[in-house]
């Protein structure tokens, strides 16, 4: 298991565990966590699964695809530190990532 | 249609046949969705209409999810039950995965949840003004004078289309859906076609910030552009997309409202309730069944679907299963989560599901703050057509002009 560490738009911190192999997004939803709505399931068309990943972190993650980058865009909230959580796949290098969630997502 | 043969293939097993005719089942009534509700308690999850030229049908939530998530055995390219000779194709609808990915990147600078949002404020006012004819009268039909005229207003205007031909996009739109041979649907696809045709032309030598300047202009990569029949092929599902499916939720949504004063009293005293109120009347009043074609064979759940078969995803009972929420046919804004496919998921999801939610949110504000307590003119007669598509065809409402 993958510790995920996360702090929502009012500031309630909080913490899950993900399974590696399966998206943040999957992780997230599986343990049921408001505020990522992932419309889509994953097939990045919806923009509504963003989160912002500490920037302490960032660099541990896979760079995204130039066509996440756009996706990211479109956000109803974009900052540089934002990424589609379906697009990040959970590994032990992972483990106790920090992240916020947007005020919303649509 | 009805009149066709059953059909019950080799594959199909006795306690899988469940007879319904999805486009006149004598037993759908005015409560259309709820009585759809009730009347599929009896039928096993997935089961085989052997009406229609024989299909499958998928009624619940998480069923829902894994076929619209698995293009490779169950594709979009066609969407007819019976199945036609020449089924329309649009872009990016008809496209399965990776081939749409490209067109949903084209649309999605018009139709994201950051590009609605920062068109609210002109939402707002248009919304107003449709609203603002018919506060003073005591009485309207809100499908006809409201509920089609906003969406459709705001749609031409993310479109770029005279708002003129509104009355001309409705009726051909309408014909659309009642189509039922593949010469009605060849014959009314070439009138909305026609249609597009006269104002692209009309917008290559007039570009302004609408969509389809956009799509004339798009760079799809090294330089290519779009090609005319691409083009059409994507003005078509957004204009019937666009068109027919705010009115409809929203119609069903504010005919539930009609009935429950108390509900008035909370939006009207408290219209940040609205958001809730129209997410609650997309879980319970979904309006489109997505069909598939199998195009391989494939053995899941105990069903064997066949290359060829047609399955329709009957999206509006994906809110109204048991195992996702308590007391599902029970309209309850204070839910916590209200679990619905009513505008898919998976890659075909619903483009215009940011902008769909923010005009039923804006439309039902602006209503009740003109119209804080209304109610349906008794012995009215509504009206509802059914198919892949579910409509709504009146709703006379009267109220007390202050
Ligand atoms: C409450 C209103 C609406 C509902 C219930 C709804 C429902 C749906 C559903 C269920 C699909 C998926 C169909 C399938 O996979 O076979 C869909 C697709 C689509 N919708 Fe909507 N829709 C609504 C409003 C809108 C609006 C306002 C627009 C645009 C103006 C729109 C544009 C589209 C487009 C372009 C697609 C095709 C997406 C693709 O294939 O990638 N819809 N809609
Ligand atoms: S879940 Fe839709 S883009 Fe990530």
């Amino acid at each position: 298991m993958v510790r995920v560490r996360y702090r929502t738009a009012d500031g309630i911190e909080g913490a899950f565990d993900a399974s590696p192999g399966l998206s943040l997004m999957a992780s997230a939803k599986a343990a049921g966590i408001d505020g990522i709505e992932a419309e889509c399931g994953g097939s990045m068309v919806c923009a509504t699964c963003q989160v912002y990943v500490a920037e302490a972190w960032l660099s541990t993650l896979e760079p995204p695809s130039e066509m996440e980058a756009e996706m990211v865009e479109y956000t109803r909230h974009p900052r540089p530190n934002s990424r589609l959580s379906c697009q990040i796949v959970m590994s032990e290098a992972l483990d106790g990532i920090e992240i916020e969630l947007p005020p919303s997502q649509r | 249609m009805a009149t066709l043969a059953r059909v019950i293939p080799p594959n199909v097993r006795p306690e899988q046949v469940f007879d319904f005719d999805i486009y006149a089942d004598p037993r759908i009534d005015d409560d259309v969705q709820g009585s759809y509700s009730a009347v599929l308690k009896a039928a096993p999850d997935i089961f085989w209409s052997p009406l229609n030229g024989g299909h499958w049908v998928v009624q619940r939530h998480d069923l829902i999810a894994e076929i619209v998530k698995n293009p490779t055995v169950f594709s979009a390219r066609e969407m007819q039950i019976p199945r036609v000779e020449n089924p329309p194709f649009f872009i990016p609808l008809s496209v399965d995965p990776p081939e749409n990915v490209p067109y949903r990147h084209v649309l999605m600078p018009k139709f994201s949840p950051r590009a609605v949002s920062e068109m609210e404020p002109r939402m707002r006012a248009m919304a107003a003004e449709i609203v603002a004819e018919v506060a003073d009268k005591g009485k309207c039909d809100f499908i006809h004078d409201v509920a089609a005229r906003f969406p459709v207003s705001v749609f031409m205007e993310v479109m770029g289309l005279p708002l003129e031909r509104l009355h001309d996009f409705r009726s051909i739109a309408d014909t659309y859906f009642k189509a039922r041979t593949s010469e009605q649907i060849q014959a009314s696809s070439q009138q909305i076609f026609g249609i597009f045709n006269e104002l692209l032309d009309y917008r290559r030598d007039n570009p302004g910030t609408d969509l389809l300047t956009h799509f004339l202009t798009v760079d799809m990569g090294e330089g290519r552009r779009l090609s005319h029949e691409e083009i059409l092929a994507m003005c078509f599902v957004l204009f019937l997309g666009g068109m027919d499916t705010v009115t409809n939720v929203t119609g069903f949504s504010v005919q539930h409202l009609a009935g429950d004063p108390a509900l008035q009293a909370r939006l009207a005293a408290d219209p940040s309730l609205a958001g809730k109120f129209a997410e609650e009347g997309l879980r319970m009043f979904g309006v489109i069944g997505t069909p598939r074609l199998v195009v391989k064979d494939f053995d899941d759940h105990g069903v064997a679907f066949r290359k060829g078969e047609m399955v329709l995803c009957a999206l509006w009972q994906s809110g109204r299963d048991p195992a996702k929420l308590d007391d599902p046919d029970r309209f309850d804004i204070d839910r916590g989560a209200m679990p619905h496919y009513n505008f898919s998921t998976g890659p075909h999801l619903c483009l215009g599901h940011a902008l769909a939610r923010t005009e039923m949110r804006i439309l039902v504000e602006e209503w009740i703050k003109r119209v804080p307590s209304f109610r349906a003119v008794e012995g009215a007669h509504h009206g509802f057509r059914i198919g892949t598509v579910i409509a709504l065809e009146s709703l006379p409402l009267e109220w007390t002009v202050a």
